[in-house]
């Protein structure tokens, strides 16, 4: 990692077994300040458990979470006063106004004031509906609301599961941007889980995934620069043995290949794919999205082995 | 601790349900108390018709005759050889005031005299029961039903102290409706009924007093509300372990109604004794219990012993379970 800092969360050697199944096997994972780690893995991998374990809602069979030093099993209360938790979507109390659920989450925590709790009201957008009923809400609103309760007691480490579902475009982007400057002004250190990857590749500088219960990979986003491109010709046969006679190792990608080539060498292979007498159909530059990525690290299971540390 | 409480509080009385349980106890109550005033006025009228003048001399007599038939059933029950201690101590108490009575010409409190309204006025805990169960049930479960449990656990405040506040509003709503009423039924009483010159008889320390009808009126309301503490916390434990509230309500209902039939199937064993649906404490207090050898201190400690073993289930489920809601 390049990170100096401490962690400000650390998860030592957590494992969870419910009724004989293992879920979750000797997970290991730092969490730095100012940064936003995103946390991806297909169904079932042991997201969710993991999220729970580091809330407080689950006990782990075996290992601990610190949170700024403090164990979440043995530390309980010392722990969970630095953690604000979004568990899936918010679920308030649909009876009473936004307010009042609000100020039934600050009493909870210590020294929350009332002027805070207008504070975070505004940072999230909702005060001209703050005194209504929350089951008269949008899911986009219950939402603020549920971004709302988890910043009251200015927690050093924010836990999201699924934030942006039910919001819109714009909600999304907003939400994005806010959770980027409290990371980057104000230290806190976030974890979001979250499937919509293209999500995850905005917003985090880090990624950590999660498959069968073990963590496979953790990196730093935007490290992986090499360029890449994408050729489709016909027949697809011969492209692949002209790439292949260049020295690239052609990946199939649809019904054309991508090869590992910035631009340099690009026109004198367009050349000799005319001169050989194929139809060429596209040439484009090729950016690797984080889908492409996440599939490829958990696709396979040799791969999964092969990328394990 | 008190801000816990002070979130259970809020969060009960901004659910509808609970002001409608509210409004229904008070209805409940006057509707009682106006159908036992419309009672009393259909019999008055039958007794006139009847050519009998219905105050003065007639009721003198009534008295009389029913005092002297009832110390005739004591002192039958009384010449049973295998009559325990405790019921022979109860039925010996009771034949003294009846003796008194008739020796002194100490008239009762009629039927349907103010001070016998007020004296049974521990009827009300029927009703404020019912509600009491149907709160504790939903206490815990709901916040698993609704999904809202997630975000009441992950804080910073240890699980134990949740519950805590949880039982806590609970037995704090079950007093609550149980003096309101209260309240209601004795204001009834003053508007609907006329006091008449009747005395309430005790027996304290071998010597025969008069005393008030607030007296046994406030004493078997208190007995009424150790009977609902011990169901809603049976109600509360189902609703934690089993995250069901109509589970919870349904079970204590049931329990609730059927209780003393099942326990009146089965008294003639033993274990009848230590089931905590069969002691209606105001009932064991009035010597009004099937069950033999059933003493007042008896029934309560069987009944909170069970309330600890409730309570004791309910700590270990909560605060020992995964969420996974």
């Amino acid at each position: 990692m390049a990170n100096q800092a401490e962690p400000i969360v650390e998860l030592k050697h957590l494992s969870k077994t419910i009724r004989g199944k293992k879920i979750l096997d000797d997970l290991n994972l730092q969490l730095y300040p100012g940064q936003v780690t995103g946390f991806l893995g297909p169904n079932g991998a042991g997201k969710t458990t993991t999220i729970r374990m580091m809330a407080g809602l689950m006990k782990p069979t075996s290992g601990e979470v610190f949170v700024a030093g403090k164990s979440v099993q043995n530390d309980f209360e010392a722990a969970m006063s630095n953690i604000g938790v979004i568990v899936e979507n918010p679920e308030m109390y649909k009876y009473m106004t936004g307010y009042k659920n609000l100020v039934h989450f600050a009493r909870m925590h210590k020294g929350v004031t009332k002027d805070r709790i207008m504070e975070v009201v505004r940072q999230v957008g909702l005060e001209n509906r703050i005194h209504e009923k929350v089951g008269t809400y949008s899911l986009g609103m219950r939402q603020r609301l549920g971004l709302a309760q988890a910043l009251l007691h200015n927690p050093k480490f924010l836990i999201l599961d699924e934030p942006t579902n039910g919001l819109d475009p714009a909600g999304i982007r907003e939400f994005r941007s806010y959770l980027r400057s409290l990371a980057e002004k104000a230290g806190v250190s976030i974890f979001v889980s979250s499937h919509l990857l293209s999500e995850i590749e905005l917003m985090c500088d880090r990624i950590a995934v999660i498959q069968n219960g073990k963590l496979i990979d953790i990196r730093e986003m935007k490290e992986d620069t090499r360029p890449h491109h994408y050729i489709e010709a016909l027949p697809a046969k011969q492209l692949r043995a002209i790439l292949e006679s260049k020295g690239y190792e052609p990946a199939e990608s649809g019904a054309g290949f991508i090869i590992e080539e910035g631009v340099q060498r690009i026109p004198e292979l367009v050349k000799s794919v005319i001169a050989g007498g194929l139809d060429l159909y596209a040439v484009r530059p090729h950016r690797k999205t984080l889908e492409d990525e996440f599939i490829e690290m958990t696709g396979g299971g040799q791969i999964a082995e092969a990328v394990a540390k | 601790m008190l801000k816990l409480l002070q979130n259970e509080w809020m969060k009960l009385w901004n659910k509808k349900a609970t002001w409608v349980m509210a409004i229904l106890l008070v209805a409940g109550v006057a509707g009682m108390m106006g159908l036992t005033k419309w009672i009393s006025t259909t019999e008055g009228n039958r007794a006139e018709s009847g050519g009998v003048s219905v105050e003065g001399q007639a009721d003198a007599q009534d008295w009389r005759m029913m005092a002297e038939a009832e110390r005739e059933g004591i002192a039958a029950q009384l010449a049973d050889p295998d009559l325990s201690s405790s019921r022979e101590a109860e039925l010996k108490e009771e034949l003294q005031i009846v003796e008194y009575r008739l020796a002194e010409d100490v008239e009762p409190h009629g039927s349907y005299s103010r001070q016998q309204m007020i004296k049974d006025s521990s009827g009300i805990a029927t009703f404020a029961m019912l509600f009491a169960i149907i709160v504790a049930a939903g206490i815990v479960a709901t916040e698993f039903s609704d999904g809202t449990i997630k975000m009441l656990l992950a804080r910073p405040v240890r699980r134990w102290k949740v519950l805590t506040s949880k039982f806590a509003a609970t037995a704090l709503f079950g007093a609550l409706l149980t003096t309101v009423g209260f309240v209601v039924s004795i204001v009834m009483a003053y508007i609907l009924f006329s006091p008449d010159g009747g005395t309430e008889l005790a027996v304290t320390g071998g010597e025969v007093t008069e005393i008030s009808a607030w007296v046994p009126a406030i004493y078997h309301l208190l007995l009424a509300f150790v009977n609902i503490i011990v169901y809603t916390t049976f109600a509360f434990m189902i609703g934690s372990v089993f995250r069901s509230g109509a589970l919870a309500i349904g079970l204590s209902l049931f329990i609730f109604f059927t209780g003393s039939t099942v326990s009146a199937l089965l008294s003639r064993y033993e274990i009848a004794k230590y089931l905590f649906f069969s002691h209606d404490l105001v009932a064991v207090a009035q010597g009004m219990t099937f069950l033999e050898d059933v003493t007042l201190p008896f029934a309560a400690a069987v009944l909170g012993a069970y309330a600890v073993v409730f309570l004791i289930v309910s700590y270990l489920v909560f605060s020992k379970r995964d969420v996974t809601a």
